[in-house]
């Protein structure tokens, strides 16, 4: 049986790179738009993991990963996906949202695919080792 | 010891010289023998001699006294300062040499002009002080003139942390009185404000000459937020009288509050900008570079994803590209780099223009776009370029949010008040109040309506700055949600320039 993935992103753009990745590896993909659309399609039918946009419509998701969190019969893996910068560490991230890994945008297809793989199969992700942190 | 006869020894003199004279007389007589006329003529002659002589000795002292009595008298009368050295004043009695008294009343004199010189050099020490007291009174005036007219609030604390000194400006901000009618001084119970009162505190115990200074933060009633530098130096001064190596003593700490709240909005604005603009550039940077590697990795399965992903690469890159323009264009305008061409021209023919330019967009969205620009001359004072800029940024927004069969309609006229005026109207999606309150700030997009067009959120912001900042008129929007939106720009016209 396939895994099940859900994608929220408000850019469609965005969605369709990351659908075309997971299709391609033979996920079962579900996009939404924005983080209401995202939590009403968990309830509907509940992925195996999230992988959501920070800044969206409606409910961004920092909102649907708290929904996710403060849900009892919820255990769902979420990563997140951010243009901006967080002032929480990753840890901290994961202490109060419940997100297990954050990626920067632009961000790499290949990395968010080998990223979810790693949470699916380990329940925790190692992110891939920074570089050009000192470029400016 | 001189004996000198006044008018008072008289009776007693002439006494004793009927006393001798009688003596002398009685003993001439017993000795020579003479006859009782003989011997009382010659009494009579003695006594007669006798009082002519102390007669004489006494109105001789009485001139002499009268003199000195004359010149002490003058000498009271006059006023001191017109006495001067050694020459006696015209007004003043001569007295002689032999008078006995002449010695003491010249040092009396002498003493007089002394205590003189000194009186006047007092009194000139006392006008100079006077003076200076008053130019010092002067300058504190000026001083507290100056210091109350300062918006910046002042505030100063003596060595017992006792405020000495507030502005206007201070107390309006700490809603205190002002401290010379105050009797209670105490810093900490009168500036409500922890952060202050301990700045001013820890200078004045440091009592550097270096200054200090601390961010303080004030919310008002309305919950608006003043942000203040408090900048606090030690106050030093010499006291009179110790030497020049002497070390100058604290007096206390004088601290100025420098509002800092329009630096902080700028900061502020500034960090949301550039978050805005790296958020806005990421996000096509993001596709191209997810596509790439889709397009590297294989994973477009068909030539037809291939071609949809190139496509997207491309859009994405004009995305980029437009970003990138409208941000200088905004930039450079706002920093008076380009520069701008006004000239009379007609208004018609550049909304002709903008509308042949965007009517290509209107029909492949299949939006009706309808042409009501007036027939009559309207003359407007611009730059062509940036006028034209305006009209497709507006009729541009209208064709992205107006949905397909919708309209979008170009008006033009001139107010009766002379002002040159043109509107974009369109039946699309509307604004909610909270968006058209925002919609002319840079990179505010209405996230509802942003999947309906690829969108910089500079156009309207950059159509707004050309329109108000540049030429001098107005831009404002009228809308209701699911109803459609009015942009109307009104600009001086040539003829209301021509007028004014």
């Amino acid at each position: 049986m396939s895994k099940s993935i859900l994608l929220c992103d408000d850019e469609p753009h965005i969605l369709r790179a990351a659908e075309s990745k997971f299709r391609r590896s033979g996920f079962d993909v579900r996009c939404a738009y924005d983080g209401e659309d995202g939590w009403t399609q968990i309830q509907e039918r509940l992925p195996d993991i999230v992988v959501t946009d920070c800044q969206m419509p409606r409910l961004d998701g920092l909102g649907m990963a708290t929904r996710i969190k403060d849900d009892p019969t919820l255990d769902l893996p979420v990563v997140m996906l951010s243009a901006k910068g967080f002032e929480l560490s990753p840890a901290e991230l994961e202490e109060a949202y419940g997100v297990l890994a954050l990626l920067a945008k632009p961000f790499s297809p290949r990395e968010l695919h080998r990223l979810v793989e790693q949470i699916l199969e380990t329940g925790h992700a190692t992110p891939a080792p920074a570089q050009h942190v000192l470029d400016i | 010891m001189k004996f000198k006869l006044k008018w008072s020894d008289l009776p007693v003199a002439l006494l004793a010289i009927l006393t001798a004279s009688f003596a002398c007389s009685w003993l001439i007589n017993l000795s020579l023998g003479f006859s009782f006329f003989a011997r009382a003529m010659l009494l009579g002659g003695l006594t007669a001699v006798s009082a002519a002589l102390v007669l004489r000795a006494v109105q001789k002292n009485s001139r002499k006294e009268k003199a000195i009595h004359r010149f002490i008298e003058v000498m009271a009368q006059l006023d001191p300062r017109e006495l001067s050295d050694n020459v006696p004043h015209e007004a003043l009695p001569h007295l002689k040499v032999d008078n006995q008294w002449y010695e003491a009343a010249q040092k009396l004199h002498h003493r007089i002009q002394e205590n003189c010189r000194r009186l006047e050099d007092v009194e000139h020490a006392r006008a100079g002080s006077e003076v200076r007291v008053r130019n010092l009174e002067g300058e504190h005036e000026r001083a507290l003139g100056i210091l109350t007219a300062l918006p910046e609030p002042v505030l100063a604390i003596d060595d017992y942390d006792e405020l000495v000194l507030t502005n206007s400006s201070a107390e309006e901000l700490f809603e205190i009185g002002s401290v010379e009618q105050s009797d209670n001084r105490a810093l900490g119970s009168l500036v409500r404000c922890e952060t202050l009162v301990n700045l001013m505190t820890d200078t004045r115990k440091h009592r550097t000459q270096s200054q200090r200074t601390g961010d303080i933060v004030f919310v008002d009633d309305d919950g608006e937020a003043k942000y203040y530098r408090a900048i606090c130096r030690n106050m030093f001064s010499k006291v009179e009288g110790e030497g020049e190596d002497e070390e100058p003593k604290s007096t206390g700490v004088v601290a100025i509050l420098n509002d800092v709240s329009n630096e902080k909005a700028i900061q502020r604005r500034n960090a949301e900008f550039v978050s805005s603009v790296s958020h806005e550039m990421k996000t096509p940077l993001a596709s191209i570079k997810a596509y790439v590697e889709l397009l590297a990795d294989g994973d477009a399965e068909d030539e037809e994803t291939q071609d949809e992903f190139l496509e997207i690469i491309n859009g994405q890159a004009d995305r980029l590209q437009r970003l990138i323009e409208n941000l200088l264009n905004i930039a450079r305008i706002e920093a008076g780099v380009v520069k701008v061409k006004k000239k009379a021209q007609s208004l018609n023919e550049v909304l002709e223009e903008a509308f042949n330019v965007v009517q290509p967009a209107a029909e492949q969205k299949g939006i009706e776009l309808v042409n009501a620009i007036s027939s009559i001359y309207i003359g407007v004072l611009a730059d062509r370029d940036m006028l034209m800029q305006v009209a497709i940024n507006l009729l541009s927004n209208g064709i992205k949010y107006t949905s397909p069969r919708g309209t979008v309609t170009l008006k033009s006229r001139l107010d009766d008040d002379f002002h040159a005026a043109f509107e974009v109207v369109d039946t699309g999606v509307g604004l909610s109040p909270e968006d058209a309150a925002r919609v002319f700030e840079k990179f505010y997009r209405v996230k509802k309506h942003s999947n309906m067009a690829p969108g910089t959120g500079l156009g309207l912001p950059l159509a707004k700055h050309i329109t108000e900042d540049v030429h001098g008129g107005k831009l404002t929007v009228i809308s209701e949600l699911g109803e459609g939106s009015i942009f109307r720009a009104t600009l001086p016209s040539a003829q209301e320039l021509n007028k004014s």
